[in-house]
């Protein structure tokens, strides 16, 4: 089951607060989908995500986040 | 406990620290910790813990606002002098933080006061001045078993230490006999430098975050020694000792992150 997170109007570094607790609510393995705006949101995000071993693909403006 | 919107952002550059968590800041929410002294390390121990989110600090002080406190203990002002310090601090930490319960007691931490003193806390943060103090707080933390981190500083000199009782060295351990009074020049001989004490107290406050989150390893089992005004550093293992008279019998704490 992937949880969803529209965080499109949320500026850095507030957007990976979120991101980063709402992972935290998950399961390893379970999946976390997150719009984000444009720009250095949809950059910062998943290089975030990224460093905290996370697996991370991007479509679009979404970000979609396995968990370790 | 959950962390609402304003929380999320007041503490959002802590919380994208990979080190950091939203469990961790929760923990430090449902946390009390008391600070014994707001003086020159209660300063900022007191603001980088409520600073942080400690969600409930006790700030004791028997003592007034001199001018004389003014060139380093920074949670006075000039328009304090005369007021108790442990008020004057509490009122400062409010303004920082509402989130943070901040009580003031205007008293000296002794044998007979201390147990019911630390009563709720999770951690104490000694930030006196005396070796006398030292001894009376870590004596009354071994006996409940209560974290506590030991700070002190004298001239360019000083040192922390974190005690978990039970489990590593307690003051007493590292230092079983107090120095000869005369041997010991007091604050007010030796002088200190406001920086020094900002250094020492900042390390204090560090400590006491990582005792409350488990978020990194605290200085259990080793001294942190600074000289120089913090420009030289020197870790010195320490262990339990047998048979010390303050934590030899005291049982694992029950609760450690």
């Amino acid at each position: 089951m992937t949880s969803t997170l529209d965080l499109t109007g949320v500026p850095c570094p507030m957007n990976w607060v979120r991101t980063k607790l709402a992972l935290e609510s998950l399961e390893p393995g379970e999946e976390l989908s997150v719009a984000l705006d444009d720009g250095e949101p949809i950059e910062s995000v998943p290089r975030s995500a990224r460093e905290d071993g996370h697996e991370v693909t991007v479509q679009g403006n979404i970000v979609n986040i396995v968990k370790r | 406990m959950s962390l609402s919107d304003q929380e999320l952002e007041r503490y959002s550059r802590q919380l994208v620290l990979p080190e950091w968590s939203g469990a961790a800041q929760e923990q430090l929410k449902s946390a009390t910790v008391v600070v014994v002294g707001a003086g020159a390390l209660g300063s900022p121990v007191a603001t980088y813990l409520a600073g942080a989110g400690v969600g409930r600090l006790a700030i004791v002080d028997p003592d007034p606002v001199e001018l004389s406190n003014l060139s380093r203990q920074f949670l006075h002002f000039t328009p304090d002098i005369e007021m108790n310090k442990a008020e004057s601090a509490a009122a400062k930490i409010s303004f920082l933080n509402p989130e943070v319960i901040a009580e003031s007691y205007p008293a000296r931490v002794e044998e007979d006061n201390a147990a019911s003193i630390f009563l709720g806390a999770d951690v104490v943060v000694d930030c006196t001045d005396t070796f006398e103090s030292r001894y009376v707080i870590n004596d009354a933390c071994c006996a409940i078993g209560l974290p506590l981190v030991e700070g002190g500083v004298l001239g360019l000199a000083g040192m922390v230490m974190s005690i978990r009782p039970g489990e590593s060295a307690c003051y007493r351990c590292a230092f079983p006999t107090p120095p000869p009074d005369d041997a010991v020049p007091t604050c007010q001989e030796a002088g200190v430098l406001g920086p020094v004490a900002g250094v020492v107290g900042s390390i204090e406050a560090l400590e006491a975050l990582k005792l409350l989150t488990g978020f990194a390893e605290p200085l259990t089992d080793r001294i942190l020694q600074i000289d120089d005004g913090g420009t030289t550093q020197l870790l010195v293992r320490t262990s339990r000792r047998d048979g010390c008279p303050a934590c030899a019998r005291v049982p694992a704490a029950t609760q450690s992150p």
